[in-house]
């Protein structure tokens, strides 16, 4: 533990809260990812720029009630409006991929629902990229309090605390549908087995749609918390944070919603305290842009060493 | 003498009469076009039928592992950026590490370098259900870019490498844009044999079982991970090549070069091209690559003018339908821009094609005959399961 006393504790507590936000953003997107694959063994290669919708959605909501000039309590309005419009916009666009690129494909050789994935990916961002924007870089209004909490010298920012929370009470909402509700039933029976789900009388069409719809709308609100946090929004903005969902859906275990939100936060966390630990070590410098390979390198370890997720117990379930 | 010509015999059967006959004269019409043409186009046009090729050849290495083994790779331009960066590396003067070596030298390393690194990506990564190869490709071909722009010590980072040692065959060096175009072609033409042969190999075989059925496939004594690495191998093997031949012709290696664009190029003219299928990855590339680029050339650009009238007639209509709903929609541009617009959208396209394929015509638009029969007449065994038979 010695090498951790070179650098101050405050650094390190600023590291854990960064890798916390950045790791609530990557669980939201991981938890689409997951349950698709859970339900159909399909991965959603185009859930990146469902996200980017999401982002979008939010930051027009934004704009329309005033942007910068939005304050007081017009802010808790505006962030609950651009949340919902987020939520819908990202879900409207998942329902309708899985209408018109996954559903004609449900019985296809396998490579073809990938491929189909793949253009819808590459069609929505470069049709935001260059379609709309013409390359331009957009940039969320900073609405949010600028304050921060203070603990003695350790500080976090509000917007973190509020990204956090509001993650971690999106993931409850999810959780309690899919583990009480009767939607929420049928979509776990449906990952079960598809067939004995529609022998006992369960909707597979309309499970299905719930699974990417309830996924979308969790990759939208994401969008919306990275645009506050982030602050610049583009057409491929969904392809990186895209892969690290995944990476992380894949560090739960695949098909597994508390394992992709585990998966999340320790993905933002190896990212950023992995890698300042990897940085204590002399002779190795990694500077932030590394954090990229970092999680794509920890990808190909957990598929060499435990295809199934490092935090489950049953082995051989997927993979 | 006759073994020679009993082998030359069976290599017209294999790879010419594969090409549907309606499509000969096409390829005939192409290979005199190419050659006997070859001084009658400006450089421009040169550069566009340099890239369909070279896009050809890198969609033929990729169509190895999309169209043969049924592996979806989405990170190819690692295998394209390797060969480049190798042979910028090792035969530039600006590079840190110039290894003063003949472009003739290089080509093979690039080549070992590409289907070593296929390896070392695909031996974690195959062994597994084939989803996983697609994410992790996609991942890596953004990661080499990382690569590429941080390792200065050997890349020079976003500066690039140039002044790369052009190839020399002794009685003339290739440098004029003719001269790299002839040789894409021969390039393409030995992958183009190469791969075909392999194909009707037995190597071919376990890929096309596998692709149709992996468990069966392995059932039947196929090492199934060990030939699914031969493809991807072989696929990295030729993005190589093509990108050590790109490296010279555009004589500036640069992380800039070698985004996901590249994969997403490839990968769309393999799957509308049709899938398995040589004459389609060229077609792919010629309608991909080469449409795309006309349309910003300057001929085109004239042609347009003739069609300025359109501005006269569209503008008020978009001004009339932006005060009725508010909407600002922008006027149209000028027609010489309109090329070029136009060429802006090709990505949209391509990923609204690759769905409109995947769904309305699986086997691509010009599928292999065998894939073909494959999608039209469902094998026996599945026919027989879904009677309730087997």
């Amino acid at each position: 533990m010695s090498i951790l006393f070179l650098t101050t504790p405050e650094f390190w507590f600023d590291q854990i809260v960064n890798g916390l936000t950045t790791g609530s953003i990557y669980a939201l997107v991981a938890l689409g990812y997951t349950m698709v694959y859970g339900v159909l063994q399909l991965i959603n290669f185009a859930h990146g720029e469902v996200f980017m919708i999401g982002a979008f959605a939010g930051y027009g909501v934004l704009l329309a009630l005033g942007g910068q000039d939005i304050s007081g309590v017009m802010i808790v309005v505006a962030l609950v409006l651009a949340l919902i419009a987020a939520g819908l916009a990202s879900g409207a666009t998942a329902i309708a991929i899985e209408r018109l690129a996954y559903r004609p494909l449900r019985n296809a050789p396998r490579l073809a629902p990938l491929i189909s994935a793949i253009g819808v990916s590459v069609f929505l961002s470069h049709l935001v990229d260059d379609g709309f924007l013409n390359g331009e870089t957009k940039h969320y209004d900073q609405i949010f309090p600028a304050g921060k909490l203070s603990l003695g010298a350790l500080n976090v920012s509000y917007l973190q605390l509020f990204l956090m929370g509001a993650s971690l009470a999106m993931m409850a909402v999810l959780y309690w549908i899919i583990q009480r509700t009767k939607l929420g039933r049928s979509i776990r029976a449906v990952a079960e087995s598809r067939d004995n789900a529609a022998l006992m009388g369960v909707d597979v069409n309309r499970a299905i749609v719930a699974t990417f719809a309830l996924g979308a709308i969790m990759a939208g609100f994401a969008g919306v918390l990275y645009g506050l946090f982030f602050s610049s929004i583009r057409g491929s903005m969904g392809f990186i944070p895209g892969i690290k969902a995944f990476t992380a859906a894949v560090l739960g275990g695949i098909g597994s919603i508390p394992g992709a939100v585990v998966g999340g936060y320790f993905l933002g966390l190896a990212e950023t305290v992995g890698r300042e630990l990897l940085n204590e070590i002399p002779g190795v410098n990694l500077p932030n842009e590394w954090k990229d390979v970092v999680a794509f390198a920890l990808l190909v370890l957990v598929l060499i060493f435990r295809p199934t997720g490092i935090f489950t117990q049953q082995e051989g379930k997927r993979a | 003498m006759r073994s020679l010509r009993a082998s030359w015999g069976r290599v017209q059967e294999q790879t010419w009469e594969r090409i549907p006959s309606r499509l000969r004269p096409i390829v005939w019409f192409l290979i005199a076009f190419s050659v006997v043409f070859i001084n009658r186009f400006d450089d421009t046009w040169m550069r566009m039928f340099f890239l369909v090729g070279l896009y050809a050849t890198l969609g033929m290495g990729l169509n190895v592992v999309v169209g043969m083994a049924g592996l979806l790779d989405l990170g190819f331009v690692a295998f394209f950026a390797t060969g480049a960066y190798t042979v910028a590396i090792f035969g530039s003067p600006v590079s840190p590490h110039d290894a003063h070596l003949n472009y003739w030298v290089l080509v093979p390393l690039a080549i070992g370098l590409g289907a070593l690194i296929g390896v070392l990506l695909g031996l974690p990564v195959l062994p597994l259900r084939g989803d996983y190869l697609a994410i992790v490709t996609l991942g890596f071909g953004e990661i080499i870019r990382i690569l590429a722009l941080n390792m200065n010590d050997y890349t020079r980072g976003s500066s690039g490498l140039f002044e790369i040692r052009k190839p020399d065959l002794g009685f003339m060096v290739i440098e004029d844009v003719r001269a790299f175009y002839v040789m894409i072609l021969v390039a393409a033409l030995a992958v183009w044999f190469v791969t075909s042969r392999i194909r009707d190999s037995r190597v071919g075989r376990a890929w096309e079982a596998i692709r149709e059925d992996e468990d069966v496939a392995a059932a039947m004594g196929i090492n199934t991970t060990r030939y699914k690495l031969m493809a991807f191998a072989t696929g990295a093997a030729v993005g190589a090549i093509g990108g050590a031949i790109y490296a010279p012709f555009i004589d500036f290696v640069a992380p800039q070069s070698f985004s996901l664009q590249v994969s997403i190029n490839v990968l769309a003219i393999v799957i509308i091209g049709g899938m398995g299928n040589t004459t389609g990855v060229i077609a792919g590339s010629l309608i991909l690559i080469g449409v795309p680029e006309l349309l910003q050339f300057q001929e085109t650009a004239d042609f347009l003018q003739k069609f300025a009238w359109l501005r006269d007639v569209l503008n008020p209509v978009i001004h009339g339908f932006n005060t009725v709903t508010f909407l600002n929609l922008p006027d149209l541009p000028q027609p010489e821009d309109w090329g070029k617009k136009l060429a802006l959208y090709r990505f949209v396209v391509f990923g609204l094609l690759m769905v409109i394929v995947m769904v309305l015509r699986p086997m691509g638009i010009f599928p292999s005959k065998r894939r073909e029969l494959e999608f039209e007449n469902p094998p026996e065994a599945e026919l027989a399961a879904s009677q309730g038979v087997g």
